[in-house]
């Protein structure tokens, strides 16, 4: 394999490392590691599709688009004529996404859709998010959350003030911070987000802990009276149950 | 499918496919549009797909095939043999200039690359798809795939130092000395 064929397949493999495990690159990665100039130039290749691809992340869907497409699949069970599809798909839409946010107080599955989004919003960010953050709180947290002793949902001591002015990794979400704790258990990563029940009443507050499974992610989401918390990991579902 | 299954597949890849959507149609509404649009076809016609693991490339697929189907006809689309060759070299400041750039200087980049390169090359950016899930959302063989990305990234990176540029042309230096003559 020449050096222009081994550029002209690493060109697809994806900054994130999700392609290590193909079988088409082993070739040109081993060429890359052993050739110096070529692994310069993938080195600089990963760089910069690493840099686009977190500003791309960085574009935010506009307010609304997910109520109006859960508002126009409701829509879409009654008969709709093709013919007329966008003006009655727009018009149902619309109405639908109305009487949405006029019955919202009075949604019964408000709590379940509240968390299902959090916890959406945090596989979307273990999957996509540029993961860090220090300090000396965060480091406290992430050790006693490394122990395989320690239960997650026996309860965390969380400052969330203390925890966000020394530098743990703060994120938005519907206008609120959430923090991200990475760790480390028994060589797996683990990404756990904390919410402020303050911030976000609707979110379920079920004593029980809920499970996700999607694609390659499993997590468990759980609170406590003051926080709520979601575990995001690549270990696979049971490895997730596990640390509760 | 019930409506849960549905929420979670609307959380799964929304945001994903409005930003392809986006670097496609150019505009934030025609964007909501083609997203708002796929869902909808799912909901009438998806639910039938009995493999979820397939759900992720069907909606991208989706999305892309409305999209040619409701571009406008008169718009004139360039032949990818009139299109240059890329050029393979990254340049340590083609590293430096994307990652100081924000976001909507990038997404302006993208929109100026070749359609026939950029469908591919904003999947390859979202990092959900692997090169063969590229190959089957957008019905290419995966050598097509990477061939228009070693050609789009070459053009993205021109792009960017373009509109690098066009940024700080738009940018007026404070004159000091004009300034105070004035005063």
């Amino acid at each position: 394999m020449t050096n222009t064929e081994a550029k002209f397949l690493l060109g697809a493999y994806r900054a994130n490392c999700r392609d290590a495990g193909s079988a088409l690159f082993g070739e040109a990665l081993k060429q890359a590691k052993a050739d110096p100039a070529l692994g310069s130039w993938f080195a600089r290749a990963q760089a910069h599709d690493a840099a686009v691809a977190a500003r791309l992340q960085e574009i935010a869907p506009p307010a609304g688009l997910r109520e109006a497409i859960l508002a126009g699949a409701r829509a879409s069970r009654a008969p709709v004529s093709k013919r007329s599809f966008p003006t009655v798909w727009l018009a149902l839409a619309a109405s639908i996404a109305v009487l949405l946010t006029a019955t919202m107080a009075l949604w019964p599955n408000r709590a379940a859709a509240e968390t299902a989004r959090f916890t959406a919003f945090a596989i979307d960010d273990t999957a996509h998010g540029k993961h860090g953050g220090h300090g000396e709180a965060m480091g406290a947290l992430q050790l006693m959350l490394s122990q395989p002793t320690t239960h997650v949902s026996a309860g965390l001591p969380v400052d969330f003030a203390a925890l966000r002015a020394t530098g743990c990794r703060t994120l938005s979400f519907a206008g609120h911070d959430v923090l991200e704790v990475c760790f480390n258990r028994d060589g797996q990563w683990f990404h756990c987000y904390i919410a402020s029940r303050a911030d976000f009443p609707g979110l379920s507050a079920k004593a029980g802990a809920e499970f996700v499974q999607q694609a390659q992610l499993a997590s468990a989401s759980w609170s406590d009276a003051t926080y709520h918390f979601v575990v995001v990991s690549e270990a696979g579902l049971d490895a997730v149950k596990r640390l509760l | 499918m019930s409506s849960e299954v549905f929420t979670q597949l609307v959380d799964a890849h929304y945001a994903a496919l409005y930003r392809f959507a986006l670097s496609l149609a150019k505009s934030p509404s025609d964007a909501g549009d083609l997203v708002q649009q796929t869902f909808f076809i799912w909901a009438t016609k998806g639910h039938g797909l009995r493999e979820a693991s397939k759900a992720k490339s069907w909606l991208f697929t989706t999305l892309y095939r409305e999209f040619l189907h409701g571009r406008r006809r008169d718009v004139r689309v360039t032949s990818i043999e009139d299109l240059p060759p890329g050029e393979s070299d990254v340049a340590a400041e083609d590293v430096d200039r994307a990652a100081r750039m924000d976001a909507a200087l990038v997404v302006a980049a993208l929109q100026t690359v070749d359609e026939v390169f950029r469908a591919p090359l904003t999947l390859f950016y979202l990092e959900d798809l692997s090169y063969t899930e590229i190959a089957e959302t957008l019905e290419v063989p995966i050598g097509t795939v990477m061939s228009r990305l070693s050609r789009g990234k070459a053009q993205l990176r021109a792009a960017l130092q373009q509109e690098e540029k066009t940024a700080k042309s738009k940018v007026v230096p404070f004159d000091g000395a004009q300034g105070r003559k004035q005063a």
